[in-house]
């Protein structure tokens, strides 16, 4: 080997080296057209599409969940028209399967885009965590739909989830409310968690521990499984050497199923009720779980039409009309209200040069979406500084029949708590 | 002379020590360690008293289901590694194509109230047409995708069975969605008989007998016919077999058969038990049954039998009984830990696997 080479080598050697030790460099200000933003602007030409993309969860056990706020965002853009600015909307879809290598991979995918204005979703917070970081560092807006854990929204978030705001309701709220049923309408007072590792589920399951401990019950232990596990006739027999009163496992379907299904075979278990949560409304889990699905409780969102905005009926209707089926899911008017909050927000800041080409600042979209507010389909949006823009209201369904064609939210499972007078009330 | 010996014998013990190096030292430590784990939580969890006769009985009867299909399954990757040095990726996928034909048919008994009227004979058929998709599948596989790589030295062969696993999984989920099906339920199944004091679920004393049915059958025919001691022949020496007069196409053809064949009977049995088709699920199982024929010696028939049983037993008894000991909470989200440990365990300390010793032996 020469000098030259050795120089050569020695040199790349040291560009990669600075190149990994530096931090990344902070996004530069940039002028284009009529718009200088401190993190880049988007430019529209005139007749060009403004780029939504959309991360969600298409394929597999939880696919309900990702299916349905898609369409809940593809009829709100269908109700302005498919145009926005006299640019027409293109939605561009990334199946991220409800993990965290999907998220990854899809958020990654939608950044790779320059002219993607903002992104919806996800519906999983396991997609969620490492997504959002990836397209807040490209400067790219992102609404989630379903996302729950309070950890995207916490005070104390780390700078690369600023980008990041939902329309759904945090876990800190939903585990207090599950608590409190648990504690005063079940009367239990000895109960075992189950999570599946996942940031929904984990952090779903510790804020409603804490604060059932804090009404004074008590946690005999928080078991855990594999999202993707079969056999939970073990786990099921060490929960039975506990005794307890009650089961909380708000896992996704799969594994719910399964729990529900090698509950009632495990000794000592029978007659204990399980309790699952939000990622398991969906038919799928009538699918999974088959006879077993009968009597069971899940803890949601209230979402009867007296709980929901004023257009929530109209779009009920609308969905049905274009799909051909009810909602599969509960979480589209979150959705909706996502696309729309997006909409308003790309109005509220765009600006239009002679040509007639649009031009979106991409920290000014940030401001923009932290300060609007409006009447939602789902209910009030006004997002907090930390990206929280919608209140929680408790409620219990319960499975009715095990024909996955019979489910529909509200008869199957039908709401068994709140009644209906205290739940107008709310 | 005695001396001089005895400094000779002292020189060579010192140089052994000298060649016990670093990686040397970090096996040992990995020996110790798992072994004080193993230890101190076995005593710790015995002296809690956590759990009751009647709950290790219950550990010990799920492990037994589970690693029957385990067994079943690492039959097919073994007997296929013994004839074709091949590691079939896409035998979990097999296994699953006979879980999915047999949940159309259960269902439409289900339908038909023929699973409620008849249950053996709607279980038997069910079982038959498992096997015998599964069976069709493996062929198929052979021949159109396997088969042109029968002389490729290299990862070409590898390559070709991951993508005939993704081809299958993609196939059954454009087919018939990617939900999860549930099996049906039917009551019968459900029951529980007595076994020796302790309440075992029909439906799993009824797995087990199918698959130990199975496996004797199979090892019978291993052992005890022409075309087993062929596939014995093969799986020794290819082309001295050959050279015998042994069609060796027709008996990778028929090992082939004989895996499909189980890994059916394997994909019903999971059904029986677990009661969810998707198309996803050959995946686990098939990665944990590939472990189960290294871990009982890859090629070795007696081997996968054993090695798929003591795998899922394991996974049902040790976190309760290693993990629960040292105070590890939620030890069952860690199952996977401790059947991967194993298999690397016995990577490294034994890598021709529990039975591989015996035929590494005869071969030589």
């Amino acid at each position: 080997m020469t000098y030259h080479d050795r120089l050569i080598i020695s040199t790349c050697t040291a560009l990669v080296l600075i190149a990994l030790a530096a931090p990344p460099a902070a996004r530069a200000a940039e002028t284009k057209g009529p718009v200088t933003d401190p993190i880049g602007v988007v430019t529209i030409p005139k007749g060009a599409p403004i780029q939504f993309g959309g991360y969600w969860v298409m394929s597999g056990a939880d696919s309900a969940l990702g299916i349905d706020e898609k369409r809940g965002v593809e009829l709100a853009i269908k109700d302005e028209g498919g145009m926005l600015l006299g640019h027409p909307i293109k939605l561009n879809v990334e199946d991220d399967g409800c993990n965290a290598e999907g998220g990854q991979t899809a958020a990654t995918k939608l950044a790779a885009d320059p002219n993607a204005v903002i992104v919806l979703g996800p519906a999983c917070s396991s997609a969620a965590t490492p997504g959002a970081p990836i397209l807040w560092k490209a400067g790219v807006v992102d609404v989630a739909t379903a996302t729950t854990a309070p950890s995207l929204t916490a005070p104390d978030r780390k700078p690369e989830y600023d980008g990041f705001v939902r329309t759904i309701y945090s876990d800190i709220d939903q585990g207090a409310a599950d608590a409190k049923y648990v504690y005063d309408v079940v009367k239990a007072r000895k109960i075992v968690t189950v999570h599946d590792g996942s940031p929904y589920a984990q952090q779903l399951a510790a804020v409603m521990a804490d604060n059932f401990k804090k009404l004074g019950g008590e946690v005999l232990s928080v078991e855990a499984v594999s999202p993707t596990e079969v056999d939970m006739h073990p786990v099921l027999t060490r929960i039975a050497t506990e005794k307890p009163d009650m089961i909380y496992a708000p896992v996704f379907v799969a594994a719910g199923a399964q729990l529900l299904r090698q509950e009632k075979d495990t000794p000592g278990l029978g007659n204990v009720p399980l309790i699952g949560s939000s990622g398991q409304m969906a038919p799928d889990i009538i699918s999974a779980a088959g006879q077993a699905v009968v009597g069971y409780r899940i803890t949601y969102p209230d979402v009867s039409p007296e709980a929901m905005g004023a257009g929530y009926p109209k779009l009920v209707k609308e969905y049905t009309d274009t799909y051909g089926e009810p909602p599969i899911s509960g979480y589209h008017a979150n959705a909706y209200d996502a696309a729309v909050l997006a909409m308003k927000a790309i109005e509220q800041v765009a600006k239009t040069d002679a040509s007639g080409a649009t031009y979106i600042g991409r920290k000014a979209l940030r401001d923009a979406v932290l300060t609007i507010k409006f009447d939602g389909v789902s209910g009030p949006i006004a997002c907090d500084s930390h990206g929280e823009c919608a209140k929680f209201k408790p409620a219990v369904y319960e499975f009715t029949n095990a024909d996955p064609s019979t489910f529909k939210i509200g008869v199957n499972p039908k709401k068994v708590w709140p009644q209906s007078s205290s739940a107008s009330a709310q | 002379m005695a001396e001089a010996s005895a400094a000779r014998s002292l020189l060579a013990n010192l140089h052994r020590r000298a060649r016990f190096g670093f990686v040397d030292v970090a096996l040992w430590g990995l020996r110790i360690a798992v072994v004080a784990v193993i230890a101190a939580g076995t005593a710790g969890t015995l002296i809690k008293g956590r759990y009751g006769v009647g709950d290790w009985f219950d550990f010990l009867t799920y492990g037994v289901t589970m690693g029957s299909v385990y067994a079943l399954i690492a039959l097919g990757y073994t007997m296929v590694y013994g004839v074709l040095r091949l590691i079939n990726f896409a035998h979990g996928d097999i296994m699953m194509t006979g879980a999915f034909s047999g949940y159309f048919l259960a269902a439409h008994f289900d339908q038909t109230g023929f699973l409620r009227r008849e249950p053996a004979l709607a279980m038997l058929a069910v079982l038959a047409l498992g096997v015998a998709t599964s069976t069709t599948v493996a062929l198929l596989t052979e021949r159109f995708a396997y088969r042109p790589f029968r002389r490729v030295r290299g990862l070409a062969p590898l390559i070709c069975a991951i993508g005939v696993s993704f081809f299958l999984e993609q196939s059954f989920r454009g087919a018939f969605g990617s939900g999860v099906h549930a099996y049906p339920d039917t009551k019968w199944q459900n029951e529980t008989v007595s076994v020796f004091g302790f309440g075992v679920p029909v439906v799993e004393i009824i797995v087990v007998a199918i698959a130990v049915a199975s496996m004797t059958v199979l090892y019978l025919i291993v052992q005890r016919t022409r075309m087993g001691a062929a596939m014995r022949a093969v799986s020794e020496d290819a082309e001295a077999a050959a050279m015998m007069g042994i069609d060796v196409d027709r008996v990778i053809v028929f090992t082939f058969a004989l895996g499909g064949a189980m890994a059916g009977v394997a994909g019903v049995c999971y059904a029986f038990v677990f009661k969810q088709v998707y198309f996803f699920m050959g995946f686990t199982p098939g990665v944990k049954a590939f472990g189960a024929a290294v871990l009982g010696g890859i090629g070795s028939v007696p081997g996968a039998m054993l090695a798929g049983l003591f795998l899922g037993v394991v996974e049902s008894v040790g976190p309760a009984l290693f993990l629960d000991g040292i105070g590890i909470p939620a030890p069952y989200q860690l199952r996977d830990l401790i059947a991967f440990t194993l298999l690397i365990m016995v990577l490294i300390f034994r890598p021709y696997g529990i039975m591989g010793e015996r035929m590494a032996r005869k071969r030589a």
